[in-house]
Parts: structure tokens; sequence; C-alpha cells
């Protein structure tokens, strides 16, 4: 049997190695990647949750559902937006973003 | 409690209204081709009027609040105040919208907006993590596409990026700290939230490091400091109509989510997280104050003005007391209205003399002496003098603070208000004392644009002056938040 | 050391060490294949937390719809791009520090709550019940609600992103 903890200290590293991604790059299409890991690990959380202490209430479950669509719409206009930039050739987006100043 | 299924229908009446005009919008966009294209912006901003009184005269809350579609949403009182709110923000936005043919000739524009308010209105009377997460979700992914909307403006659409991406990444954080939440108490309802909690003994630390995880992503929705870096940019890359936007309603929507999670889930570690608000507060109005003193740009100037304006309103949440509840929603209804004027001035002076620098201010006294008029009703109400809105909303939230021990707070207030009237006035200066060649030229209105700011100036002065009947409503709305 | 507990390390470590690979690969495209993998990794995790509705929708959604956009935009703005240039800006310390504390933070905070250790009656449980969960998704009394509202919030994004990424006559000025 696999303990929880597992599963939470696995997520928890996940969702900060996406973090890093998301801090430090400095391309819009690398910061989205870092986004769904965090996501990814935030569903982990969630399913882990469920699966070992709540099994038998549906709330975890709607909660992963939702989830999975939130973050298709998010990256649906995220990708929009970034190559309609791209397509302005617009390379302040392309290669100098940062999220650790305004 | 529970309701019945009509009563359950009846209080979402305004938010399937809001579905219904997103959809006759969209359809009359596909169906007029040609100049009638114009009149959608008429067309939002009446539907949302109507919805107004649609949900004066149906959705009334009850006296209790009640939890309703299966503990979703939350029938109250505070619920109600802020729908009305948002309904008269989008109603604004889209006549400010009128005349720019970039934004008013495409129905998305419209519909966008009104799927955002929306998301807005369940965002405020949310009762579940999950209905939270996705009202914040659907108010949000429009936003993001409105603040990118003039899609060949490089500024327009960095600013779509740059809010997306700030968006997308304090939503993640933020949902980490929900999942957590759900982890220690098996529950997604808000008001089981701190029960469940407490009877699986979860340790106090582990509740703060949730809670300042969720923190992030309200934070960002409010644009409190540290989560402020993309307001300045995206404020002044978005079309002013949806920046006058994003700095109001979903602003508001963001104090709503906050005020309403952060007292019902969290109420065992209250001191706690009235010491990181007080925190907030205090950075927010500072930071925003003194950088906002140097700003040339009436956008950016603005943006860190609202970044202090979040920080007064934190200072009547950290106060933690249902008085400072209804402070902070006085507040956010005279800021609503005050900040919509000030970016419906600045959409003018921008489409009319096409700059938003502080110099394109000169000499408008004389080239339009009734846009300056308002402006200055609008820097005075947002420094806070009588006997605009802004100072009811200031004099309330410090009341709230001081009355809850917390004078120093109060005080930083007050010092901040000091310093942020330098920056109005220097605004004013431009409009008032500074003269330039083309004063001569006199600044023509469209008629929708008079309406609108007739409204936020009529609305601003009502607000300062006859406070008794919206005090009781935010007084309601305050105590409905501070129940479970 | 079971069997399970094996293939859980085995997949961890992969789905770890390609998320990794994810936010430091130095080029993008390469970045997003990690990305394939890591993704992949989880919905191996998703399936040993016998949920394996989520895996498979994990491949559909993520894998099959998510990854192949990024996948796609990676190619579409590969002209701009220019590979020689950092990966990360200069404050990535910063970043990779904050990061670190969080993670510090969780797992230390996470280690004081015994309810980390479930008492055994609820591990054994039930797989999910996917009829339940649709039923409970179009319950008034249920979740119907938030399962509207995702519907909006798709068609909301549809047209946001087809609006924004539409290819216009004349569209370059």
């Amino acid at each position: 049997m696999i303990p929880l903890s597992w599963y939470l200290i696995f997520a928890a590293l996940l969702f900060c190695v996406g973090l890093y991604g998301v801090l430090a790059r400095r391309n819009a299409i690398g910061i989205m990647m870092g986004v769904e890991l965090m996501l990814n690990a935030v569903n982990i959380n969630l399913l882990a949750f469920w699966s070992y202490l709540y099994a038998d209430r549906l709330n975890g479950l709607v909660f992963v559902a939702i989830v999975f669509v939130a973050a298709a719409a998010e990256a649906a206009v995220g990708l929009a937006l970034i190559i309609s930039a791209y397509r302005r050739r617009n390379t302040v987006i392309a290669e100098e973003l940062t999220m650790l100043k305004g | 409690m529970t309701a019945d299924f009509a009563t359950m229908l009846s209080a979402v009446f305004p938010e399937i209204g809001l579905v219904v005009l997103m959809v006759v919008v969209l359809g009359l966009d596909l169906l007029w081709r040609d100049e009638r294209v114009r009149r959608l912006g008429w067309i939002t901003a009446a539907g949302c009027l109507f919805l107004v009184v649609l949900s004066l005269v149906f959705a009334l809350p009850p006296a209790e609040p009640l939890l309703i579609w299966g503990g979703m949403l939350r029938l109250d009182a505070a619920g109600f105040v802020f729908r009305i709110v948002f309904l008269l923000g989008a109603a604004l936005t889209a006549l400010f919208s009128l005349g720019q043919d970039d934004l008013q000739k495409h129905g998305e524009y419209y519909g966008l907006m009104l799927v955002s308010t929306l998301g807005m209105s369940l965002m405020a009377s949310a009762a579940d993590l999950i209905m939270l997460y996705l009202a914040i979700e659907l108010t949000s992914i429009p936003l993001y596409v409105l603040a990118g909307f003039r899609f060949r403006d490089d500024k327009s659409v960095e600013a779509g990026i740059k809010y997306l991406l700030f968006g997308a990444m304090t939503s993640a954080v933020m949902l980490y700290g929900l999942s957590l939440l759900y982890g220690f108490s098996g529950t997604t309802q808000i008001a089981e939230l701190a029960e469940q909690i407490d009877r699986h003994s979860v340790p106090v630390s582990l509740l703060v490091i949730s809670l300042v995880l969720v923190l992030v992503g309200f934070g960002f929705k409010v644009s409190a400091v540290p989560f402020h870096f993309w307001a300045p940019d995206v404020y002044e890359g978005a079309p002013t109509p949806v920046a006058g936007y994003l700095s109001t309603a979903s602003k508001a929507a963001g104090f709503a989510v906050l005020m309403r999670v952060i007292l019902t889930g969290f109420w065992a570690v209250t001191p706690i997280w009235m010491d990181l608000i007080a925190g907030l507060a205090i950075v927010s109005m500072t930071v925003g104050n003194l950088l906002a003193l140097t700003q040339t740009n009436i956008k950016r100037l603005l943006a860190y003005s609202s970044i202090a304006q979040a920080g007064y309103i934190l200072v009547g949440v950290a106060a933690g007391t249902s008085f400072g509840m209804s402070g902070a929603v006085y507040y956010l209804m005279a800021y609503l209205l005050t900040n919509l004027v000030a970016f419906g001035v600045v959409s003018v002076v921008g489409q009319r003399v096409g700059s938003d620098d502080l110099s394109a201010y000169a000499g408008l006294s004389r080239r339009a002496p009734a846009v300056a008029l308002i402006l200055l009703i609008s820097m005075l109400s947002l420094g806070g003098i009588p006997p605009f809105a802004g100072f009811v909303g200031k004099v309330l939230v410090f009341a709230a603070a001081v009355e809850a021990g917390r004078w120093w707070l109060a005080l930083i207030g007050v010092i901040n208000s000091i310093v942020a009237l330098y920056y109005y006035l220097i605004v004013l200066k431009s409009a008032y004392l500074l003269r330039s060649e083309d004063e001569q030229k006199p600044l023509q209105l469209m008629a929708g644009w008079r309406v609108a700011l007739l409204v936020c100036v009529t609305g601003v002065l009502v607000l300062g002056v006859v406070i008794a009947p919206w005090f009781e409503w935010a007084g309601k709305a305050g105590w409905a938040l501070s129940i479970y | 050391m079971s069997g399970t507990q094996f293939i859980f390390l085995v997949t961890a470590g992969v789905t770890l060490a390609a998320a990794v690979m994810t936010v430091s690969a130095r080029k993008m495209m390469h970045a997003a294949l990690w990305l394939v993998l890591a993704l992949t990794g989880v919905a191996v995790l998703f399936a040993l937390l016998r949920s394996s509705f989520f895996a498979v929708v994990q491949v559909l959604v993520y894998i099959g719809a998510i990854a192949i956009l990024i996948i796609f935009s990676v190619m579409l703005t590969r002209r701009v791009v220019q590979e020689q240039r950092p990966r990360v800006n200069r404050l990535w310390w910063v970043a990779a520090l904050l990061a670190l504390m969080l993670f510090t933070g969780l797992v230390a905070t996470l280690a004081s709550w015994n309810g980390l250790y479930p008492t055994g009656q609820a591990v054994a449980g039930h797989p999910e019940d996917i009829g339940a969960l649709g039923l409970a998704l179009v319950d008034p009394a249920g979740f119907v609600i938030p399962f509207e509202v995702a519907s909006l919030l798709l068609l909301a994004a549809l047209v946001g992103a087809v609006f924004i990424a539409l290819e216009r006559k004349g569209g370059m000025q």
C-alpha cells in the first residue's frame, strides 16, 4: 500500500517545479507549461485526498473535473493570445517576459 | 433551511438573464452586418439596467441567508448588493465603450463582458469552493481576452498576455491552497470548512499555509501589493473602458470572495489573518501611493491609485468586524462609481485628444468645462474629500479599524490619504491651470458618454451626501458576510 | 516494498525528472515533449489512485488537447524565437528560492498532521463510481450549477480564442 503522504509530497514537489518554471522562464509558452504542471499537482492532491480519505463523497471528483475544464479554457485563450502576439513579431512578449517584476 | 425549486430558480434569474442577453448580443452581431452593429453597446447597457430592475423586483434576498442549489450558492444580501454593483459597472462600461470602432463593432466584446459579469455575480454568492474557483475562472478568462481585445495593438495584446499569465499563475497557487483545504476537511462547503477542519485536528501551521496560498489568488484579483505587478502594464495597455472595468468591478468581486472565505472558512485563525490583511493593507497603501507620485501617464497613475485604494478597503476588512465589512462594501460602491467616472474621462480624452499622457489634459477646463468638472469631482472623491462618496467610504473603513482597536492602521491610512491628494491634485493642475494651444477646440461628447458620466457623477454625489439608505444595504451585506 | 510502491516510485521519479526538464530545457520543443511525458506519468498516478476515469480524461484532455495545442504553438512561433538566448531570467535564483521555501514549508507542516495517516477503514474503499458522478453533475441538489457554468466557460473561452487568433484579411498592418 502506498502511503497518502507519498502522493502529497510528490504533488508538492511537482507544484514547486511548476512554480519555478513559471517564475523563471522568459518565454510565454514556457510559463504556460509551468502552469500546467502546477494544475496537475493540484489534481494529484485532490484525487489522493479523495481516494484515501473521502472516497464516499463525490465533491472531490467534481472538483477535479472542474479543474480540467478550467485548465483547458485557460490554455486555449492563453495560446491564442500568444500566437496573436507572435504573429505580430512582438519579441518583447516572446523573449523578455518576466513574472518577477512589473 | 432548504429552498424549493421556484425560489432557487428565481434566485439565479439575473444570471440566466445575463446568459440570454449574451446570446442576444452575439446573435444580433451575426444579423447586423452594417452600421446598426453600433447599437450593441446601448443594448448591452439597457439590458444590464433592466436586469438591475428585475433583481430589485424578483431576486430580493431573504432576511436569513439561504443555501441553494445543493449549497453551491448562498442567497443573501451580500450577493444581492454585489450583483447590482457589477451590473451597473457593466452597463456604464458598455456606454464608455461606444465610439471606439475596434471595440463596439464586435459583438464578442459585449458578449465576453456579460460572461465576465455573470462570473463576478457568481463569485459574490458562491458558497462552495468548487463554485468559487469556477466563478473566478469565468470572470478572469473573458477579461484576459478583453484586455488583449485590440489585436492590432501590440500594447493591448501584451496586456492581455501579461494579465493571463499572472492570472493563471495566481489562480493555480490559490487552487493548490483550496485543494489542501478540501483535503483537511473533506468538504468543499465554505460554511462547513472551519468546523470540519477543527474536527480533523488540523494544526494551525497547515491552516496558515493554505490561507497564504489562497490569499495569493485573492490578492491578485484585488491587486494588492505584492501581487500588483500586472496592474500598471495591463491598465495601460488594455482598452480604457476595460481597464476601468478591471479596476472596479473585478476588484469588487475579488473583495467579495475575500471577505466571504476569510470570515467563514478561517475563523479558527482569525487573529492571524487579521494581521496578514493589515500587513497587505499597509504595503498596498504605501507602495501604491509612492509609485503613483511619479507617474506621467494617467492610466498608470490610476493603476497605482487603484492599488492604494485596495489598501484602504483592506483596512476595513482587517478590522474583522461586521462593521468593517459594511464599511468595505460601502467603500466598494463609492469606489466603483468614482473610478469608473475617472476612467470614463480618460477614455473620452484619450479618444478625442489621442493620448493618455498627463500633458494631454492641459487646457481641459477651457475645452470642455463639464468634463473638467467631472474629473475634479472624481479626483476629489478618490482623494477622500467631502462631500463626495470616497470621503464617506474612507471614514467608514478607518472608523471600523479604530473600533477594532487598530488605530495605528487607521493612522497609516490617513497619512496615506494625504500623500495621495498630491498626485490627484497634479492631475487637476494640468486640467485647470496649464494652458495648451488647442484650448479653443471644444471636445465633442457622444450621447452615451454623457449619460454614463452624468450617472456616475450623480452617484458619487448621492453616495457622498445621502448616506443612510446605502449604508443600510452595505450593513446588511456586511452582516450577511460575517454570519454563517 | 510492495509492487505498487515500486510502480509509484518509478512513475513519480520519471514524472518529476520530466517536469524538471520541462522547466529547464533550452529548446521549447523539447520542453513540450518532456511535458507530454510528465503528463503521462500523472495519468499513471491517477490510475494508481483507483481513478481510471480521470486517467483516461488526463490522456484525452491534457495529452490529447492541451499538450498538442502547446506543441502547435511552439511550432507556429518558432521563427520568432531565438534559441541562443538564455531561457531563464536573471532572477531565476529568486524563483528557485521561493519554490524551495514553499516546498519545505509544505512538507514540514504536512508532516505535523495526523490525518495524513488514515486509520485504515477508508483506505480499502471502492473505486470511483462514474454513474453517480454523472448523476451528481445534473442534480439540482448536487452540482448542476457548476456543470452549466463550466459549459458557459468553455463557450466563452472558445469565442474569445477564435476572436483573438483569427487570421483576418490584411491582418498585418
